[in-house]
């Protein structure tokens, strides 16, 4: 049997498997709570606390989902959470929270400046956005743990405080 | 309900495997079947437990958080198969993006199997087996290839155990199993960072250390063949962490017996191994450590009988041979900044192996090798996709000849020699792939130099990963081998190794992966003995080896117990052109089967009981069996067998743990053969093995989570 036989074998027989099965995928769940947390320890100006508080989801992520029963279950403070869906970065400046979807990573050079001064805090899918102007982006480290980058000058910049007890759970960039 | 389907499963398994002997192509596709629909249950049984612990997530504490993985909770496969090693890239990195074909063995699957040794425990690994050598002595093989001189690398601790003289490795009651914490086996090559023992693979075993003993922790294990005991070893454990300071100290001494078996040579001579073939292994570790700076010293002294020695039976009576050595090392982990860490690191080992006193026409061997190295490796993370490692390696070898009657080439009886090495490794990560490129130089004042690079593509796409993996690597010859080459000299012996794995997570709790190679080897080192009266070893580089195969494993694991079984073939493909180890089929080589099987199915009954099952199916094998009229090896094909074993665990209190199992259930009377055309008819093994296992484990304090 020569080496190409034993490729062909070797896809077929993972073509077998590969028909089945959901596994080891991104849990949304997880980012989910996380976010939640960060709502927890992530202090908005006075101005902004009271009423419903808004997340917005800019692009199509599969996180809208656990976003919709997070939103269903929970409260904040005794606050309403309100999942609002933005089709445009211009719709998603009145957020107390910005999800930026993975497709829509290229998108926050532009939310930044169109949030200036704004409190919103922006959240990236996409590993590397908090370098990119995004508050703080998820992180997946080597054996799979699941950590966020903060960007905390960018928070100071949108008059947002952060907890120390959150910052030690990420990972400071600057 | 699942645990019924698990019961089922396992017998089906079993069944299968008998079954497979005869219709090797009917069972297959079924087993396969069977196992793709047992994923199929568990996902739907993980979907149900997801939506029952919704309101639950949320109410998770940021220490909590802490723990939580890109794709939530980890299961108990999810933490091994994401869990860390730095065994094939010396940057740790996870087991599925890690660049080489790995294995990783926990300590909870070895305290489960009941594994005597480490033959029961790396057997089980797709690709490796065992074969009989000279003397009574059992080597490694891999992907059908004979790797016991210098072609796999094992380390313990860091510390590299072949000995330096032949550059070999003993199995069978040596190492202390009872202590391992866990092994990470790459089943390809790893010169372009060991070196030149790495050549076929690295077997990487970490043993507790101080902070996993975190007291005292007692054992022993008897076992009981049908003729004679197979076992009576003892071992301790003791350690701590005091801040920043950690000691342990571990220990093992016992008595085995290859077999009780009786062996006949091709004379028609022979004599019983009970009583004649003993395993008594010596042992202790011994480890300090504050902040950075480590400190370790290892001594490992085995003591064997035999009266096999080169094939016929010793005239003289039963032999006695030690195999002792003493390793040390000094090590400073030092972090310049938070970017870039500096480790120098003095290692000092010196080994008498082989020893044992002159027998019918052979000369003693008492030599004593010390290998005194420096070395120096730097990580400097560029960010945190890019990583560089690199660093230089100086050894000088010593080797005395203790006596009277022999001595090195250049006609003392002391010699030494020297190798400087150089190495790199980049590794880049990207979103579409990891890749990493790397190479070792090594430059040795006898055989010359030696050049190993080496390129690799790793990734995962959520359940989906793959590696594609193409490395040169060497082995270096031995002292010995430089000793006693023949008239041409002796070179280092060249491999290329192509490798593809692709792997699928079919749901949290069970994965599946598989894999091709190609190993070619340029010029092997081969050892003959020459056929003159004087029985001299010889060696010299000739002809052309390798192998081509494919690997496949699926794996179960969760808190209920564990599953797995493994697949491995491999075909010589024409490449063998060394009639040493060329079978009347020129797909075998001599000693492997081409086809092999096994199972590792352990079952959590409650909290303190557990029952474990492991199946080693072995096909049909070459062997050389006798010697016809005019004194020339007569091959047969071995029928194929079947090593059935299972163990069962039991925890009355914390901390105690009472074993009990049998080895070789259906008694086959299972013989290591010789993978080479040496002389020697196939060893006997032990036969059915009644084993007992008593462990006490003494905190000094509850661990904190």
């Amino acid at each position: 049997m020569d080496l190409k036989k034993l490729v062909i074998l070797a896809l077929m027989v993972c073509g077998l498997f590969g028909g089945r099965a959901r596994a080891q995928e991104t849990n949304y769940k997880a980012y989910t709570l996380f976010i939640y947390n960060f709502m927890k320890y992530v202090e908005w100006p006075e101005a902004q606390s009271k009423g419903d508080f808004v997340i917005g989801v800019l692009g199509d992520s599969p996180i809208n989902k656990e976003l919709q029963a997070l939103v269903a279950s929970k409260k904040l403070k005794g606050r309403t959470i309100v999942l609002k869906k933005c089709n445009t970065p211009e719709e998603a400046t009145s957020c107390h929270l910005l999800y930026v979807a993975d497709s829509k990573s290229s998108a926050v050079k532009q939310l930044k400046e169109l949030t200036k001064d704004k409190p919103v805090l922006i959240v990236g899918e996409r590993e590397g956005l908090a370098k990119k102007g995004a508050s703080m982006s998820f992180v997946t480290l080597e054996d799979d743990e699941l950590k966020f980058d903060i960007n905390k000058k960018e928070i100071e910049q949108h008059q947002l405080k952060i907890a120390s007890s959150l910052v030690n759970l990420g990972i400071l960039i600057n | 309900m699942r645990t019924l389907w698990l019961i089922i499963l396992c017998i089906l398994n079993i069944l299968s495997i008998f079954h497979f002997v005869q219709k090797l192509r009917l069972i297959y596709p079924l087993l396969l079947l069977l196992l793709a629909s047992y994923s199929r249950i568990h996902a739907q049984a993980d979907s149900t437990v997801v939506k029952n612990d919704t309101l639950d997530y949320y109410e998770m504490s940021l220490e909590q958080l802490l723990n939580l993985k890109s794709h939530g909770v980890p299961t108990e496969l999810e933490k091994l198969i994401n869990s860390l090693i730095s065994v094939a890239s010396k940057k740790p990195l996870n087991v599925r993006e890690s660049p080489s074909i790995v294995s990783l063995i926990t300590e909870e699957e070895i305290k489960k199997s009941g594994a005597r040794d480490l033959i029961d425990v790396l057997r089980l690994v797709p690709g490796i087996d065992f074969g009989s050598d000279v003397e009574g002595v059992v080597g490694i093989g891999m992907r059908g290839n004979w790797a016991h001189e210098g072609k796999v690398l094992v380390l313990l601790d860091g510390q590299e155990m072949n000995e330096i003289l032949f550059a070999c490795n003993m199995f069978g009651n040596h190492y202390p199993i009872e202590q391992i914490k866990k092994i990470e086996v790459i089943r390809g090559p790893g010169s372009a960072i060991y070196g030149g023992y790495a050549e076929y693979g690295v077997i990487n075993i970490i043993t507790r250390q101080a902070e996993d003993i975190n007291g005292v922790t007692v054992s022993g294990t008897y076992g009981q063949m049908e003729k004679d005991f197979g076992r009576r070893n003892v071992n301790l454990m003791m350690g701590k962490k005091i801040g920043d300071f950690s000691f342990s100290l571990s220990g093992m001494m016992g008595q085995g017996q290859r077999s009780d078996q009786t062996y006949r040579d091709f004379n028609d001579s022979s004599y019983s191994m009970a009583g004649n073939s003993a395993l008594n292994p010596k042992y202790f570790n011994a480890a300090l450590a504050y902040k950075g700076l480590s400190f370790r010293v290892i001594g490992d002294f085995l003591q064997t009988t035999m009266r096999n020695g080169y094939g016929n039976v010793i005239r003289d009576g039963t032999q006695v041979e030690s195999f002792n050595s003493v390793f040390s090392e000094l090590k400073y982990i030092y972090k310049v900044n938070s970017k870039l860490t500096i480790t120098p690191r003095i290692n000092y080992k010196t080994q008498t192996p082989w020893l044992a006193p002159a027998y019918d026409n052979r000369e003693p061997y008492n030599k004593t090798a010390t290998r005194t190295t420096g070395n120096i490796t730097a990580s400097y993370n560029v960010n945190r996709y890019v990583n560089i490692v690199f660093g230089s390696e100086l050894y000088r070898d010593v080797a005395v000849d203790h006596t009277d009657s022999s001595y090195f080439l250049n006609k003392k009886q002391t010699i030494s020699f020297y190798n400087y090495a150089f190495f790199a490794q980049g590794l880049i990560k990207t979103r579409l792939v990891n890749f990493i490129v790397g190479a070792r130089f090594d430059k040795h004042n006898a055989y010359g130099q030696a050049f190993v690079p080496r390129v690799g593509l790793t990734k995962k796409y959520n359940r989906f990963h793959f590696k594609a993996l193409y490395s040169s690597a060497f082995r270096a010859p031995a002292i010995e081998n430089i000793n006693a080459a023949d008239s041409n000299g002796i070179k280092p012996e060249l491999t290329q190794v192509m490798e593809i794995e692709l792997g699928y997570q079919l749901t949290h709790k069970s994965i599946f992966t598989v894999n091709v190679y190609d190993i070619e080897t340029k010029d092997p080192i081969i050892y003959y003995t020459s056929l003159d009266s004087s029985n001299t070893d010889l060696y010299k580089n000739f002809g052309h080896a390798g192998t081509q195969g494919i690997e496949a494993e699926y794996r179960i694991k969760d808190k209920w117990g564990h599953f797995t079984i493994n697949y491995a073939f491999y075909s010589a493909a024409n490449k063998q052109k060394v009639d040493l180890y060329k079978t009347e089929n020129s797909a075998s080589l001599l000693g492997f089967s081409n086809h092999r099987l096994n199972l590792n199915a352990g079952w959590n009954i409650t909290k303190k009981l557990s029952f474990n099952t492991t199946a080693s199916f072995y096909g049909a094998r070459w062997a050389v069996t006798s010697l016809d009229s005019a004194g020339k090896s007569v091959q047969e094909l071995l029928a194929p067998q079947i090593l059935l074993n299972c163990f069962l665990r039991y925890m009355p209190v914390k901390g105690l743990s009472i074993g009990v199992g049998v080895y070789d259930i259906l008694n086959q009377k299972f013989k290591l053969v010789q993978p080479y055309d040496g002389g020697s008819p196939p060893l006997p093994a032990q036969s059915r093995e009644l084993v007992f296992r008593l462990q006490y484990d003494l905190n000094f304090k509850k661990k904190q989570n």
